[in-house]
């Protein structure tokens, strides 16, 4: 029997006997006085269909301690442990704190492993629902991300115009520049003013860098959007740049896209989708 | 001491009720006067978020889908702020719900857009692999009622004192007006939305289930 080997069933089992025999000799005690016992004193006025009671005074110590529990009830109630000693609200105010603190001190300086593994799950709670778990967009119900963030995206950018950003100088219009010259445009846009520092098409750059006063208007003569008029094209590519779509939301051709700035993302989390989300570009 | 109260069973039946009712009493009474009015910034919903929130009841909704986010950090990091008690004050009834088949939609406003809801009520799939929440085209059928969505409105107004007509409240005036205000309401999702169906229907000046839903769906903020 293996399972007497266990201290609690042994003390388990040992605990059953205790009560079983206990009970069974207070049971014969009282059984027992039943038989002998005469019942004296004083009966009360009242009496029910023959059955009466006692006066019998309450024995001291059971009153002390009753009338006691009811004062300490009243204490503990009002003063010791008063309602107000815990709100559910300032329990969730506790946790989010601590998760916070342990969680910018884990990823203080997160490396690109941990920045994209982190950015795909935020990706796929918040961003797959309109953009596709792949990030395709599904069939155009969103950006596509493969073909978002690159040299042929700003070409499209310049032919079709870019709106829905509320930038202070506003929207882009679409035919600033023909086919060919927005794609010298991009050329120097992407090997010369953003971070990526590399293009597709390098002979293209410098005539781009000719055309780019079209540009130069809104973005600025260093395309860093006149300090917050017009995109700041110096972080295109990067997940700076989708960090602040991601800031700002976006009405644009395709649908809207809500902002998610409401402190449901932090800065890393931001930082994180922008970093994944730039990777899908090809 | 208590003899003459074990033969009055009605004032025993009260002292019973009252020893009951203490714990009841006690955590409910203090918070609740101040808790149940309306926070500053909630508004009574307008005639077409009205007539979207009968839509709402009507496919039964609240079936699936709750409107209560819990004070924990793993469902305001996915729905948004914790709900309060005053948010709720001009929902009648309230749609808590009591099951979540699918998420919680307290604040979907902030963070879904007028053409995503339209992709997902044609088909739910299109836009969620996986779901099982079933497609509602019939929204794009039928036609919303905003007279009884007025008619609510105006009665709420006239026996709950709920704050219609006031400044910076939604506006309902007469039938005429309010149908107005509708209209303008309803362009601004029209505009938003791809379905030429929807649109032809709103130039002959019929709003669809699915413009009012819409309506309703954004204003949960």
């Amino acid at each position: 029997m293996n399972w007497l080997n266990d201290n609690v069933n042994a003390l388990a089992l040992l605990g059953a006997a205790a009560i079983l025999i206990l009970s069974i000799g207070v049971s014969l005690k009282y059984i027992k006085q039943m038989k002998t016992d005469k019942s004296t004193g004083e009966l009360t006025k009242e009496n029910w269909d023959g059955i009466g009671e006692y006066k019998n005074a309450l024995p001291i110590g059971w009153a002390l301690s009753f009338v006691g529990t009811i004062v300490w009830a009243l204490w503990y109630f009002l003063a010791g442990y008063p309602l107000a000693s815990y709100n559910k609200i300032g329990e969730y105010n506790e946790e989010v704190k601590s998760y916070n603190a342990q969680f910018e001190k884990k990823f203080a300086n997160p490396d690109q492993a941990t920045l994209m593994s982190m950015g795909e799950g935020v990706f796929l709670v918040q961003c797959a629902p309109c953009h596709g778990v792949t990030g395709d967009g599904m069939n155009g119900k969103a950006a596509n991300f493969a073909k978002w963030g690159n040299e042929e995206a700003i070409v499209a950018s310049i032919l079709n115009g870019a709106k829905g950003s509320s930038y202070p100088l506003g929207e882009m219009p679409s035919g600033l520049l023909d086919a060919e010259s927005a794609k010298a445009v991009a050329a120097y846009v992407m090997q010369e003013v953003s971070s990526v520092k590399k293009s597709k098409n390098p002979a293209l750059v410098e005539s781009g860098r000719a055309l780019w006063a079209t540009c130069a208007a809104c973005h600025g003569e260093d395309g860093k959007g006149m300090d917050g008029s017009a995109p700041d094209l110096s972080t295109y590519g990067t997940a700076k740049f989708v960090a602040n779509v991601l800031n700002m939301g976006k009405k644009g051709t395709i649908g809207n896209m809500p902002q998610f700035n409401d402190g449901r993302l932090t800065n890393i989390q931001k930082t994180a989708v922008g970093t994944y989300v730039s990777s899908l570009a090809k | 001491m208590f003899h003459w109260l074990e033969k009055n069973p009605f004032f025993f039946a009260v002292g019973v009720f009252l020893v009951i009712a203490y714990a009841g009493i006690v955590t409910i009474l203090p918070d609740f006067m101040e808790s149940a009015r309306p926070v500053t910034g909630t508004k009574p919903y307008t005639v077409l978020e009205l007539a979207g929130r009968h839509v709402y009841i009507k496919d039964s909704c609240n079936a699936c889908h709750s409107q209560l986010i819990r004070p924990f950090k793993s469902e305001t990091d996915r729905y948004g702020m914790y709900s309060l008690s005053g948010e709720y004050a001009y929902d009648r009834p309230f749609l808590w719900g009591s099951k979540r088949t699918g998420p919680d939609l307290m604040r979907v406003g902030n963070y879904r857009t007028t053409d995503w809801h339209e992709y997902h009520m044609l088909d739910p799939i299109s836009v969620v692999p996986g779901s099982i929440m079933p497609a509602y085209k019939h929204m794009f059928k039928n036609n919303a009622d905003i007279e009884t969505a007025y008619a609510e409105a105006l009665t709420v107004k006239k026996v709950f004192n709920v704050p219609y007509d006031q400044a910076d409240m939604p506006q309902l005036g007469t039938y005429d007006e309010s149908k107005k205000a509708v209209m303008e309401q309803a362009a601004a999702i029209v505009a938003d939305m791809k379905s030429t169906e929807v649109k032809e229907a709103f130039k002959r000046g019929e709003i669809k289930e699915i413009v009012a839903l819409i309506a309703y769906l954004n204003s949960l903020k």
